[in-house]
């Protein structure tokens, strides 16, 4: 039951820095545990760990709700509160263990590399957006981001 | 849709970039092909440090109430999403939902939720069997699942008054004539994994139970203080 608890505030925080609004990330959390229950059965141990596993279906389910929000309320990118998410970001980076891979080869990309990646692992934005945010080409960020995702996983293999 | 590697395919999809078609392209590949899905885990593996950077959010109040609604809801509905090559919960899921009835209402939801948390990390084919385990009352206050190998999950769905000086020792009886053989401390009060050598495989009806002994467990290692829970095993239907 702590257990449960623990994981579930942790996984309430990743829909947060998702969803931004509490209504919402609580129902990504409890859609998230009803998928969980229903799919216990497909969790094969073998193919990756258990938080692994929670945390993706999680994760989908955000990305999921929040790109059927976008389509169903035209929030302009300016509503959003470009300084808090930054701020979200910064706290991400600078709570990741210094002493993990992640950490140690996202600090061989440059800047512009990592908060890229950093806001579509974290914020779940999209190409576009991030290309909005960064005010960059979004050929630029795709690339960017393609041969970012290419050296972090060279490094960390 | 650009060309992209299979890698590359990856990357995007877990790290949130790809669309709900390129998902669902790579579930069906990832399905299909165990090398892929082990890749998936992979990246997924290597991202899972940025998840725990995230606040520790207290959830708001009455949220177990309103997820135990919703999988009370869920639970008479047919999986109609579910591929044809996994095993059917639907049985199993109708269990627990009476051990969840049957719990304290308060903690009914964590009850079922570790329950289901506990079985994730377990893949289901492997367990050989699984006794509920009752109190004098008959209520249920652990679940025990045994694998072949006799790795043993205790899943306790109460959380047990054990003197500080004392602990919970869970015991089995591999052959039903014979004496009781301890599958090990629960020293921490809290449910966990026992590994024991040397047994032979779980069978139906095989006794399981959970008494309070001394600190470092039964000193003439048998059974000797209260039982806390016990019960008799069952075969899963899978």
């Amino acid at each position: 039951m702590r257990l449960m608890q623990i994981e579930g505030s942790r996984m309430l925080g990743v829909a947060t820095r998702f969803m931004r609004r509490a209504d919402l990330s609580e129902d990504a959390v409890q859609e998230t545990f009803v998928m969980i229950w229903r799919r216990a059965g497909q969790f094969d141990p073998s193919r990756g760990t258990a938080k692994g596993w929670i945390y993706t279906i999680l994760r989908n389910r955000c990305l999921t709700m929040l790109r059927q929000e976008q389509r169903d309320i035209a929030t302009a990118p300016e509503v959003i509160d470009q300084s808090l998410d930054d701020h979200v970001l910064q706290t991400a980076w600078d709570r990741l263990d210094t002493a993990s891979d992640l950490r140690k080869c996202l600090e061989a990309l440059d800047e512009g590399t990592r908060h890229a990646i950093l806001s579509s692992y974290v914020l779940g934005l999209s190409h576009g957006e991030i290309a909005g945010r960064m005010s960059a080409p979004l050929g630029s960020v795709k690339s960017w981001l393609r041969r970012g995702l290419s050296k972090l996983r060279e490094c960390m293999s | 849709m650009t060309k992209r590697s299979l890698p590359e395919l990856i990357d995007d999809v877990v790290v949130g970039l790809a669309s709900e078609e390129d998902i669902a392209r790579l579930e069906t590949l990832a399905a299909e092909n165990p090398d892929i899905a082990f890749a998936i885990a992979r990246a997924r593996q290597r991202f899972l440090a940025l998840d725990e950077t995230a606040d520790e959010l207290p959830l708001p109040e009455g949220f177990w109430e309103r997820l135990n609604a919703k999988l009370d809801d869920r639970t008479e509905v047919p999986n109609d999403d579910t591929p044809g090559n996994v095993v059917d919960m639907a049985a199993m899921r109708g269990k627990l939902r009476r051990w969840r009835l049957s719990a304290l209402s308060s903690i009914a939801a964590s009850v079922a939720l570790v329950a289901v948390l506990g079985w994730s990390t377990l893949s289901r084919q492997d367990v050989a069997v699984i006794a509920v385990l009752l109190n004098d009352q008959g209520e249920a206050v652990a679940l025990v699942e045994a694998m072949e190998d006799n790795t043993t999950r205790v899943t306790l769905l109460e959380q047990a008054e054990v003197p500080s000086e004392m602990v919970m020792q869970v015991w089995t009886k591999p052959e039903d004539t014979g004496p009781p053989v301890s599958l090990g401390l629960l020293e921490s009060g809290t449910s966990r994994t026992l590994t024991v050598d040397g047994l032979p495989t779980p069978h139906l009806l095989q006794l399981y139970e959970i008494t309070t002994e001394p600190a470092g467990g039964s000193p003439t290692n048998l059974p000797t203080g209260p039982i806390l829970g016990k019960g008799l095993a069952k075969v899963p239907v899978i």
